[in-house]
Formats: C-alpha cells, structure tokens, sequence
C-alpha cells in the first residue's frame, strides 16, 4: 500500500474562549488521512468541529499539537518560506463563492494572482490560465469577465480553478456546493469526480448534506465534538452505521419520496450538540444518546474495528 | 375547506430605476386552515418575493408593482393598502425568517422580545405580557422558560433561537404563517425537531401553513400540497404524493431527479439539468423552462403554457404542452 498524501495524527486545536480560563476544545485528538485521488467525507452537525479541523489544516487555523503530515513531510517540523510552498499544496475551497471571489478583478487576474504566487513566469501565464479554466469546464472566453457576471455555479468552478493554479495535492471543500441550486450543484460535484481521478487530487469534502457525500466519498468521517466517533467506506457507512451517533444523524434527514418518508423509522435525537468548552466525561455522545449506559460517563470509548476500514468508538460497539 | 389565503393571477414587478423586472408571473393558488402548502423553487424563481411581496415586506428603496387579488381571512391585501396591511400582519399573518440569529434582537433579552410581540398584538401590559410569553415559551418546548427569558439571543443555540421566533410568529394565533427556508440554517437533527414543532402547532392551532424551501425532503416531510415554481411562474401544483411521486412537468421531474438517492452507486456521477437558470432580464415568450427541456418543441419557445388540470385528480396542475402522467405508484394517497 502507497503512502497516505496527506495524514493528520492526533490533531489538537483549542480556542481560548471569551469566557475567563476556559477554552474551546473545537478539535481533540483527531487523526485521519486522504490518500491520492479519492475522495473522503467529513460530516458532523455544526459545531462538531469539522471547519477547524479542515482549517487547521490549511493553517487558518493553529493547531496545539498533533502532526500534518504531507507527502511524508511533518509539516510542524518546517517554517517560514519552506513551511508556506509545502502547504501549498493543499488548497481550499469555501462554500460561499459570492464572498470568495473580489468582485473587482475579472476571472482572468484572479487566477493570474494565484499564478504570481506560485512563481509562474508572466509569460506562461495565459497559456496556463486557459488550462486551468478548461480544467473546471469554463471557457477561455470568460477570462476577462467579472466575477459578479457570473451565476454561483460558474463561480464556485472559478473558486476551484484558482485552487488548482498551485497544482494542489490536497484540495478541501467546506460545504462547496450548499450555496448552490440543486441543478447546478451536480456540475460542480461531478468536477470533483473528474479532479480526482484525472489530476489524482485528494479532496476532503466537508458537508452536511449526507445524500450527497454518500455518492460522492469513497470513504468517510463521522465527527462529534471535537472527535471522530465513526469512520468507514461510505457503503459501510451509509448502510450498516454503527456508532449511535452516526446511526441518529442518518436517519434524522428526511427522504424527498413521501412513502418512504412516512415508512421512515424516528431515532429522536433530544438536545443539541453541547458546549465544547465544557465536553461530557467519558463519551461526549452520551449526553444525547439513545442507548447510554453507565460505563459511557468514566472513560473514553475504545476504537473498534468493525470490518475492515470500518471502526467506530463505542462501548457498545466494542461488546457486542 | 375554505381557503384562508387566496392568490388570484398575482402578478409582481419590481422596478429598479433602470429597468422593470416581472419575477411573478400569473400565479393563482390558495392555502387552506391547518393545510401546509410547500412553495419550492431555486434562487430567482420567485417564490420568496411571492410570499412576501403581498404582506407588504420587501426590502426598503424597492418599488412593486401589483396586480391580481390576495386575500387573507377575508381582506384584500392589494386594494386594502398599507392600513390593512399593518393591521393583519402579525394578527392573521406572521412570518418565520431563515436566520433565527438575525431575526432577533441581539441586545434584548428574548423575554422581552416575546412580551413585545404579546403587547402589540394583544394588548398585553406588563406581568400579562410576561406570563403570555413564558406560556408561548412551554408552547414551544422551551425548556425552563423561567430561566430562559433572561437569556440573549446570543446565550442560545440556532434550534433554541428558531423556537423563540416561531413563539414570537404565534403570539396572536395567525390563521396564516409563513416560513421561509425555516430550517435551512439548522443542522439535520434540529431540523427534524423545528418541523414537528410546527407541524403540531399548525394542527393544534388551525393554522395555514405556507413553507418556502428548495429541500425536496423537507417538503416530502411536512406539507400536504406543493408548489414548483420556474421563472416566476407555477410549473406544477398539486398534493405533495402526486407531484413529488408522479411528477408531470419536465422541471419537477427533473429536480426531483437531481436529488442523490440511495440507490445510486458509490461514485456515481450526480444528475442535474443541463443549461442554467433563467435571467428574469427580459420578457419570457412561451414557456420558461424550454431552453433547458429535453421535450421543448418549437411551439414551446412562442406559446406559454397555461396550468392544466390532471385527469383522474383533484387539485393536481402543472403547466407544460407535453403533460405526460406517470403511474402512481401503489400506496401512495390520491
């Protein structure tokens, strides 16, 4: 087995939180990896953790302690100018793509700024625009246009064009398509398709429309308070959940066949996701868990490997 | 049943000082007491200035121009003018916002800004108006309302928030609520709550139900009928079994198609409508959604289609030269 492209190990990002001498424990001991051209799901409720997770990654975010390990390199290890090519190649994709893209500079600037940061010598540089356009199913022609000239849909596409101009290794895309319109979303995910398996990209594709990562990502992650509380293929996954939460979270959204949705077993999910400045004992799920017992508030629940790839921590889970 | 609320031929242009812009088009429906009627769409379709532009609630610097008829409990919303409306609004019609965070006051506990709503509406002063929102706050399940009212906006999480707003929208029991994308902003889970919640008050209250939403699973969820709208114009309109089941107008089958279903394999590629949403720039000849219709025909482009009843059903239209009927399938209410 090849190398993972990108491996995070034991990921620890706290906050300091407004309130006096207490801190905000967004990500707590995370450890994932994305190997080359596959697309992995992260998905969780709000709060859950799952931006500063992907933004501690990029390095919008300081992590406390853990590793980021790209292409075997520790990326703790290394600083200043070495530190920002490495990271290079990983880029992001936000999901709001009115908001991303400055509506002063046409297409064309936008992308030749990403191409100046990369080093790209001015007169490579049209030529290379042009691809990378042609990378994400736009036209040359639309080059000298302006962003706000464009629908959402052409928008976002120009979002990840840009990405795409430092020759990324990792892209990750928070929520990418959920400021979109249902017809148009399927052109921007089936380019994520295309990107990873014609340019080998890794993407992490954050989200919270689970329909949608389970078509999209070969395998996923199930985060809830700052931990990964479930991980597996998505046919593991969206068939055979097993971590309470992640069995709760799937069948909480509603199905657009109206049979099936009256058909549609209730798993009440009371509450909401609690604070993270002050996380329960033991399983931070028990608070809001069906089937919680004792042993769930005094010590954290083992991993256990359910099939292969496909672990889930829960005490439950571990005796059964 | 009688209609509570009754679009007639509504038509709405929006005037910006270069051109005129008509976003509404001819709609005709009409809502019912205790009925939940969906209105789906995607951005630039309408729906929500359709929903809001009868109310009076537009954004300020706006001009609008209606015509057709609106009737609420009775009143006409466009003869009745900005008295009427003021007077209705709040009463007989509440809205519920997208954003329960930005719906409120940030700098006002929600207590008082539940006693508000008591006090202008009501009549309520003082400890009445009090004891009227700690009721509204159980009415909601807020738990320990007590202890809750003290609380800012920013002390409580989105669910909490969108709970306090539909308290605030029921305070005068309205025969009519309007909810626009009321649980796009919460997560799965509390969006499951939020639309129990509603669906409880509207049973137990009588109340007319109108859900603005682009989420097909919400719709199949929570409304009796539905609405699609294209361009301004309803493409279908029928109860919520038929036309999400058995769709008939080529845009409704395929937005229903674009939604990822479980069926469709691991990596699959995902299914959408080829071309792209209208431009409302100009006038729209024929039916809107032929440029991108894979049964268009050249009349298509020339002749609007008007909304068709559908043989064998009651209350079942869509707007389309080439209705073709699918078989419903079995178990599904007629």
């Amino acid at each position: 087995m090849t190398n993972p492209v990108l491996e995070v190990r034991n990921l620890v990002t706290h906050f300091r939180s407004v309130e006096r001498g207490k801190t905000i424990k967004a990500v707590d001991g995370v450890s994932l990896h994305l190997n080359a051209g596959e697309i992995v799901g992260l998905i969780g409720e709000s709060g859950c953790g799952k931006s500063t997770l992907s933004r501690s990654i990029v390095g919008l975010a300081k992590p406390n302690s853990g590793q980021i390990i790209l292409d075997s390199t520790d990326l703790s290890t290394l600083k200043g100018g070495t530190l920002r090519k490495a990271r290079s190649a990983i880029q992001y994709v936000f999901q709001d793509p009115y908001s991303s893209l400055n509506n002063r500079q046409t297409i064309g600037e936008a992308l030749e700024e990403a191409l100046l940061v990369a080093g790209l010598p001015a007169a490579r540089r049209s030529a290379r625009i042009a691809e990378l356009l042609d990378h994400v199913g736009l036209p040359a022609t639309i080059a000298p246009r302006y962003g706000r000239e464009l629908s959402g849909g052409q928008r976002q596409r120009v979002a990840i064009a840009r990405a795409l101009a430092m020759n990324p290794r990792v892209l990750i895309a928070d929520e990418p398509v959920s400021a979109l319109d249902l017809s148009v979303r399927a052109q921007v995910m089936n380019l994520f398709f295309d990107l990873s398996r014609n340019l080998g990209v890794a993407c992490l594709l954050v989200a919270h429309d689970l329909a949608l990562v389970r078509q999209a990502a070969s395998r996923n992650y199930v985060m809830y308070l700052g931990k990964i509380v479930e991980e597996g293929a998505s046919v593991q996954l969206y068939g055979d959940p097993r971590h309470p939460y992640s069995r709760a979270l799937l069948a909480s959204a509603p199905n657009p066949d109206p049979m099936a949705e009256r058909a549609r077993p209730r798993v009440p999910l009371t509450g909401e996701i609690p604070s993270p400045t002050n996380p329960p004992s033991g399983c931070r799920f028990r608070t809001r868990c069906p089937v919680v017992q004792e042993v769930c508030a005094a010590s954290l629940p083992p991993t256990v490997e359910v099939a292969p790839g496909h672990r889930a921590s829960c005490f439950l889970v571990s005796a059964e | 049943m009688t209609a509570v609320y009754d679009i007639r031929d509504l038509t709405i242009d929006l005037y910006t000082r270069s051109a005129a812009v008509r976003v509404v088009d001819g709609v005709s429906l009409s809502v019912a007491a205790g009925e939940c009627l969906a209105i789906v769409g995607e951005s630039g379709s309408g729906k929500t200035v359709m929903s809001f532009a009868p109310i009076g609630l537009m954004p300020e610097g706006v001009s609008v121009g209606l015509t057709g008829g609106v009737q609420l409990a009775g009143a006409d919303l466009i003869a009745g003018g900005e008295a009427t409306l003021s007077r209705l609004r709040g009463r007989e019609v509440a809205v519920i916002f997208q954003d329960p965070m930005t719906a409120l006051n940030p700098a006002r506990s929600i207590g008082s800004q539940i006693a508000e709503v008591c006090t202008l509406h009501l009549g309520l002063r003082g400890a009445a108006a009090e004891a009227r929102a700690l009721e509204l706050m159980r009415l909601v399940g807020i738990s320990d309302p007590e202890a809750r009212m003290r609380q800012y906006p920013h002390e409580l999480s989105g669910g909490l928030c969108q709970r306090v707003v539909i308290a605030m929208a029921i305070a005068a029991e309205p025969k009519l609520l309007i909810a626009d994308e009321p649980t796009t902003a919460l997560d799965v889970t509390v969006q499951a709550q939020i639309l129990d919640l509603l669906r409880d008050l509207r049973v137990r209250m009588g109340m007319a139900m109108i859900l603005i939403t682009h989420d097909i699973g919400v719709v199949s969820n929570a409304a009796d009928r539905v609405a699609v709208m294209y361009a301004g114009r309803l493409a279908e309109l029928g109860p919520v079994d038929q036309v999400l089941m058995a769709p008939t107008h080529p845009y409704t089958r395929a937005l229903i198609d674009a939604i990822p279903r479980p069926e469709d394999p691991v990596g699959s590629p995902f299914r959408g409508l080829p071309g792209m949403p209208p431009q409302l720039a100009g006038p729209i000849r024929g039916c809107a959604f032929a440029p991108r219709c894979p049964q268009a025909t050249s009349g298509c482009a020339t002749l609007r289609p008007p909304m068709r009843g559908i043989a064998g059903s009651v209350g079942w239209q869509a707007a389309c030269h080439h209705l073709t009927l699918a078989v419903l399938p079995k178990g599904a209410a007629a």
